[in-house]
């Protein structure tokens, strides 16, 4: 039996609770009131605070192992596990009690907040209150014996115990972490992202000894770590907290409360504590933006357990993969019956390699189909299939590529598409309404069409003149403009991209991660297209430095950096044309590879310090149009008359692959119709899409002669439009030197219901009528001109249906309207 | 970005099969149910309205009115606050400017922000404002970037399978600075399918999801049966499956789906009935409304109604201003009132974020922002004789009105202040675009952190994923 007197001291326990409860929100209250001021927290409130994660294991595990007991004491409330219970509840609530009081002092002590902060701080003290009820109920029952009151009692108990459970686990949450519990879950895994690319696999660096090149990469990551999330508050820009984390030497020293790594010990380290932290918390890091992810957090770990490993001159060395510059003229593998074209005979010797082999080349068709479009971006007419069919030329292939490379209006039109997306040259567009931009057309087109040396052609852009600076000059847009998008810079990043093939937009803000490129560096050469002498800025902040003035690579010559603008572009294009700058010659013909064959030797072929498929063949091509006096007709004369190009073309059922380093070259890769192909092929067959007042550069205008006229308003020559953007022409503010082949909804409704295809489809309908009021041989022509062939006998059967002897205009529209967007149609193949 | 790749990949097979499902005659209303992002992110929000007042709506005129300084000839400019007088909301204490009384008594059902600060670009072009808000980046920029709207069809998709995600009613191309519209009513990085579809006139809205002109729906499908039977007797056929093939035959079934769906209707205005459509009837910006209202009944995504951005008219004011915006709360004060009444009645409102914001303010005196002041682009006298110099006519981005409904915003809420006297800058709260932005994504349970890696560099929804969601605007 229990004696009363025990359950007088219950009561004194009560009223003391209470009364610690009261002073707990006095306290609680003022501190939030007086949160606001700097001024240090009392040592002991913050130390009691600090005991409450200590403190909560009482309450928790008491009131939820009373609940427990309480389960074999049904049907015998007065068992002999009774006083035990009484006091495991006891002292559990007066646990949770002060628990509640330490935990406000913590609250408000170190400023945590937020909503998981709101949920555990009422759940606890809800437990508590519940708590006191429960020994109110408690010593009813068994003091005064109220049985009535069990049920009640053992009701509210476990009500408690799973009270101070759910207080509990979102304590956890506040310390480790909201995911902390659920993240181990194998379905959770990949809820993290990380800001930069983790191609690390860290699996491999548990190991005791690193190999300087692991510690290279390790660090490298960390670093990258640091620049995405930590730079803006941590580096020269600003420094917050004395730290900067953006040099070796710095990030060792520290910030104002000492040192943030410990080399060797993750756990000690202060950085590491920080990140780990919840978002809520004060001293959580990154305190603005986005937590690290799980995988960022792991590198960064591993790398202090490691002793932080920062060999000398890291900064300086190099983690990726950097393409030669110099120029190299690999030996022709030795000649073969059947082979003649050198790069027939590199793709021979790669074929080997690789376990492939020739196929066929494909049927005349196709090849004539293939080279119209890729030279002149039109279809053959049937005539031309059929003098093509019965030319009996051994070489005719070769021949006719020749031929269609003579004409001269048709190749520009045609590659101007490819040209004005790659150098951002438009008819209208961002920028001309501030007068911060201007137009190269006609340059562009005069050049192409004389078939301008490359070298020429590049000089011109570099160092230009009125009618072909506006590439150099960029886009100018009224008002302030960030750092690194300033004229100078755009003229750096986009010479950097087209000409030759390397990616400075990273390191236009801050040495970047994804190459070797530095800020400065990529300021050095950014000064060159400037007037005055650039500053440097990191992130958007000046480091206090002028820019200094230099080419990428300094073995291709020294640009006089007191020189003023015009002498310095002169310099830059003197030096960039060298021959000795293999790169810019690799990245043009990967270029012309890609528009032929559909995907390059290297991809990106923005990247060429990415790996070529075949290293030989790009290097053999480059060096050879060099030789050739950096013509790229002869160029595009080579691949086009090669057996390689020939070969039958390869679909890929999803686009990842083709960028796939493990990409296996077979053959040319099927492609969508540009915009412009589409157009002039529906133009000329059918109906014109556009009207003349379309067209903004007419090469014809200044031409007196009767026949050199367009034949209807060419899409390349057209100000870009509804129609032509759906089908993929890109805006050109910036530089784009490949289009997207997939097809879209948007796209779909353009040319399903859009009024610029329909309307000409009825009018060329119309048109089709009048000259071939007989349905069979309608649809006999059709099918030649549009697809260089006859209809197969199903096929004729289909449109014969729909046609009858006597088609209507609406019926023509529609057959002809199924015929332009089928695969067929649609694919260079 | 291969696992985005994937994920691309796995959404345009989701809704492939959507469609197929649809096919079927499942009612779509049964995805409308779902109360979390795809990412399993709870969210309080399926769809967006976006009401942008394009041309620098000035906040003392409209949701935020200051000392009403009535026009008498000769009076000093400087002395100007508001040039109308203010009439009571919903919400107590809360004032409006004259004329826009209709949406002052729907204030109960949303959250008036007084706060937004503009960014600073210097020497103000508009259409870079608008740029910076529509896509959380300042222009220019080395990648294309994505509108929001581009961004919430990505990663949120169609809500109904057959209604475009992104949609964009009344913004024409045609008009002055037209280009550089383009360049931020696009997808950018994220390919052009998630463009906008774009609604340039909304009494014209039904051409754009109906067969095409003089084309009845019974040849539309036998059209489409000849398609697909040449499809299956083409010679490409043999080439078995291609990305560019499949991906062009599936887009087609998509817009033949959506040409042919019942939902298509709710494109055609024609439909509503007589005295709602009266209510509406504003005029283009009007009628919009209208149309996202009925967009969003048949489950619209993502919807930018625009009172359409051409210099020197709408609400830039460059002269005249007082006169204008006469006409400027005339054409938007009843059809936005309606649309809110229309969703909250509906119940739609619930699950339709609904937000109202332009570029910036305007101001009598000061250009850019009163410790920062910019290349002035209007003269404004010392004092003013003539009517037309009686308004705001400078650009002004220290303190914009916002308004948000619906989609998880509290309702009856104020957020932020500006000072009762020139400059009537922000005071309170300052709120920033990414933080809008964050805003609204959190609504739609978008993932802060998701990002696409283009050209090896990360992008976020908002410059390096900054911004915090302003929780205090949600309920």
């Amino acid at each position: 039996m229990i004696k009363d007197k025990q359950f007088r001291r219950y009561d004194t326990f009560a009223c003391i609770i209470s009364c610690c409860i009261i002073f707990a929100f006095s306290i609680g209250t003022a501190y939030g009131a007086t949160e606001q001021s700097d001024e240090p927290v009392f040592w002991l409130w913050q130390f009691l605070g600090r005991l409450h994660p200590l403190a909560v294991h009482f309450p928790v595990s008491l009131l939820v192992f009373a609940a427990f007991l309480e389960l074999f004491t049904i049907g015998d409330f007065q068992s002999k596990l009774r006083p035990g219970i009484n006091l495991l509840v006891l002292a559990g609530v007066a646990g949770a009690v002060i628990s509640v009081v330490l935990g406000l002092l913590l609250a408000n002590v170190e400023e945590y907040g937020g909503d998981t902060l709101s949920i555990h701080q009422w759940t606890g003290i809800a437990t508590a209150v519940l708590g006191l009820v429960l020994l109110y109920l408690l010593r009813q029952v068994t003091n005064k014996s109220k049985l009535g009151l069990v049920y009640s009692y053992r009701a509210l108990l476990f009500f408690t115990g799973i009270g101070v459970s759910v207080a509990g686990h979102f304590g956890a949450s506040l310390t480790h972490g909201e995911e902390y519990l659920t993240s181990v879950l194998p379905w959770n895994e990949e809820s993290s992202y990380a800001a930069v690319d983790m191609d690390i696999d860290l699996v491999a660096y548990q190991a005791a000894e690193l190999s300087e090149e692991k510690q290279i990469k390790l660090v490298g990551q960390v670093r990258a770590i640091f620049a995405h999330n930590c730079y803006n508050c941590h580096s020269t820009a600003k420094i917050k907290g004395e730290l900067r984390l953006d040099e070796k030497e710095h990030i060792f020293k520290g910030g104002e409360s000492g040192a943030v790594i410990i080399p060797g010990d993750a756990g000690k380290s202060d950085l590491v504590r920080r990140i780990n932290l919840p978002k809520n918390h004060k001293d959580a890091m990154p305190s603005k933006g986005k937590t690290l992810s799980k995988a960022e957090i792991a590198v960064i770990t591993l790398w202090i357990d490691k002793g932080a490993p920062w060999p000398e001159g890291v900064e300086n060395q190099s983690v990726y993969r950097v393409a030669e510059l110099a120029p190299r003229m690999p030996a022709i593998p030795a000649a073969k019956a059947g082979l003649d074209n050198p790069v027939d005979l590199f793709v021979d010797e790669y074929y080997n390699q690789h376990g492939q082999s020739w196929k066929s080349p494909v049927d005349d068709r196709t090849f004539l189909r293939r080279i119209y479009l890729d030279i002149l971006g039109i279809l053959p007419s049937p005539k031309e299939y059929e003098a093509f069919a019965s030319d009996q030329q051994a070489d005719k292939r070769e021949v006719w590529v020749e031929n269609l490379l003579a004409r001269n209006d048709d190749y520009a039109i045609h590659w101007m598409t490819f040209w004005n997306d790659a150098l951002r040259n438009d008819y209208t567009g961002t920028g001309y309404i501030t007068k911060g931009r201007f137009a190269i057309t006609d340059w562009l087109y005069t050049s192409l069409k004389e078939n301008k040396p490359y070298d020429q052609f590049v000089k011109q852009l570099l160092n230009p003149d009125e009618r072909s600076k506006g590439f150099i000059e960029g886009i100018r847009w009224r008002g302030d403009v960030n750092a690194s998008q300033v004229t100078e810079m755009q003229a750096a990043q986009n010479v950097g991209q087209v000409i030759l093939g390397l990616n400075l937009k990273c390191a236009s803000c801050h040495d970047s991660f994804i190459s070797d490129w530095k800020l400065e560096e990529a300021y050095a050469f950014a000064n060159i297209f400037a007037d005055t002498t650039l500053e440097v800025s990191r992130c958007e902040t000046p480091i206090g430095k002028k820019a200094s003035t230099k080419l990428l690579w300094e073995e291709l010559g020294e640009i006089d950096s007191t020189a003023n603008r015009s002498e310095k572009l002169k310099q830059l294009a003197d030096f960039l044309v060298q021959p000795a700058n293999g790169r810019m010659y690799r990245t043009i013909v990967n270029r012309v590879w890609k528009q032929l064959m559909g995907r390059g030797l290297v991809e990106p072929a923005d990247e060429m310090d990415n790996e070529p498929w075949s290293q030989d063949l790009l290097d053999w091509l480059a060096s050879d149009f060099v030789n050739n006096g950096y013509d790229l007709k002869e160029l595009i004369r080579k691949i086009a008359s090669s057996r390689a190009y020939q070969q039958p073309s390869i679909g890929f059922d999803d686009p990842l692959a083709l960028s796939d380093e493990n990409y296996v070259f077979e053959g040319m890769v099927r492609r969508r119709l540009t915009a412009e192909q589409f157009s002039d092929a529906v133009s000329k067959i059918i109906y014109p899409l556009f009207e003349e007042k379309q067209v903004k550069y007419n090469p014809f205008q200044l031409v007196a002669s009767e026949q050199q006229q367009l034949e209807y308003p060419r899409a390349s020559l057209v100000a870009n439009n509804e129609f032509l953007k759906a089908l993929g022409r890109p805006n050109r503010e910036i530089v784009s030197t490949s289009r997207d082949s997939q097809a879209s909804l948007l796209q779909a409704l353009e040319l399903t219901n859009g009024e610029t295809l329909n309307g000409a489809l009825m009018e060329g309908a119309a048109r089709w009528k009048e000259k071939y009021p007989d349905g069979d041989i309608l649809i006999h022509e059709i099918y030649r001109q549009l697809y260089g062939r006859d209809p197969k006998q199903n096929e004729f059967n289909i449109a014969g249906e729909v046609l009858g002897d006597a088609p209507t205009v609406e019926q023509i529209q529609d057959f002809f309207w199924a015929l332009l967007l089928l695969p067929e149609f649609q694919l260079i193949y | 970005m291969k696992t985005d790749w994937k994920r691309r990949d796995f959404l345009k097979k989701s809704s492939a099969a959507a469609i197929a499902t649809m096919g079927m005659g499942t009612p779509f209303t049964s995805l409308l149910s779902s109360c979390t992002g795809p990412k399993g992110m709870p969210s309080t929000a399926d769809s967006v309205i976006l009401l942008f007042m394009a041309g620098g709506m000035a906040h003392t005129e409209t949701f935020d009115p200051k000392k009403f300084t009535p026009f008498r000839k000769g009076m000093e400019s400087k002395e100007v606050l508001s040039t109308f007088a203010s009439v009571p909301t919903a919400l107590d204490g809360i004032h409006f400017s004259e004329g826009l009384e209709n949406i002052g008594q729907i204030m109960d059902r949303g959250t008036l922000i007084r706060s937004y600060v503009a960014a600073d670009l210097g020497h103000i072009l508009h259409t870079r404002h608008q740029y910076h808000w529509h896509t959380c980046y300042e222009p220019p920029q080395s990648v294309l970037v994505p509108h929001m709207g581009s961004w919430v069809a990505k990663e949120l998709g169609p809500l109904n399978p057959v209604i475009p995600p992104f949609i964009n009613i009344n913004q024409r191309f045609t008009v002055g600075e037209g280009e550089e519209l383009k360049a931020f009513h696009s997808a950018g990085f994220l390919g052009s399918e998630y463009g906008p579809f774009l609604i340039p006139d909304p009494t014209g809205g039904l051409e754009s999801v109906r067969p095409p002109v003089g084309m009845n729906t019974k040849r539309f499908e036998s059209r489409n049966q000849l398609y697909e039977r040449m499809v299956q007797e083409s010679a490409m056929g043999e080439f078995g499956s291609d990305y560019q093939k499949e991906s062009l035959k599936r887009s087609m079934e998509q817009a033949y789906i959506l040409l042919n769906s019942p939902e298509a209707k709710a494109f055609d205005l024609t439909e509503e009935p007589k005295e709602k459509y009266d209510i509406y009837n504003t005029g283009r910006f009007g009628l919009g409304c209208l149309m996202a209202r009925r967009l969003i009944d048949q489950g619209a995504r993502f919807i930018s109604v625009t009172t359409e951005y051409e210099p020197f008219f709408g609400w830039d004011t460059h002269e005249n201003g007082h006169t204008r915006l006469v006409d400027m709360k005339k054409m938007i004060d009843a059809p936005i009132a309606q649309l809110i009444k229309d969703l909250d009645e509906s119940g739609r409102l619930d699950r339709t974020m609904v937000i109202l914001a332009s570029e910036f303010s305007r101001d009598m005196m000061t250009e850019g922002r009163p410790d920062l002041k910019v290349k002035d682009q209007v003269v404004v006298p010392d004092f003013i004789e003539d009517m037309k110099n009686y308004g705001m006519h400078r650009h002004f981005t220290d303190g914009c009105s916002m308004l948000m409904f619906g989609g998880g915003i509290k309702r009856g809420h104020v957020f932020g202040k500006t000072a009762d006297e020139r400059p009537c800058k922000t005071v309170e709260n300052p709120i920033k675009i990414d933080s809008v932005h964050q805003t609204m994504y959190h609504a739609l349970g978008i993932d802060p952190e998701k990002h696409y890696e283009i050209e090896k560099r990360p992008f976020y929804t908002t410059p390096d994923g900054l911004g915090k969601p302003v929780m205090d605007l949600l309920a």
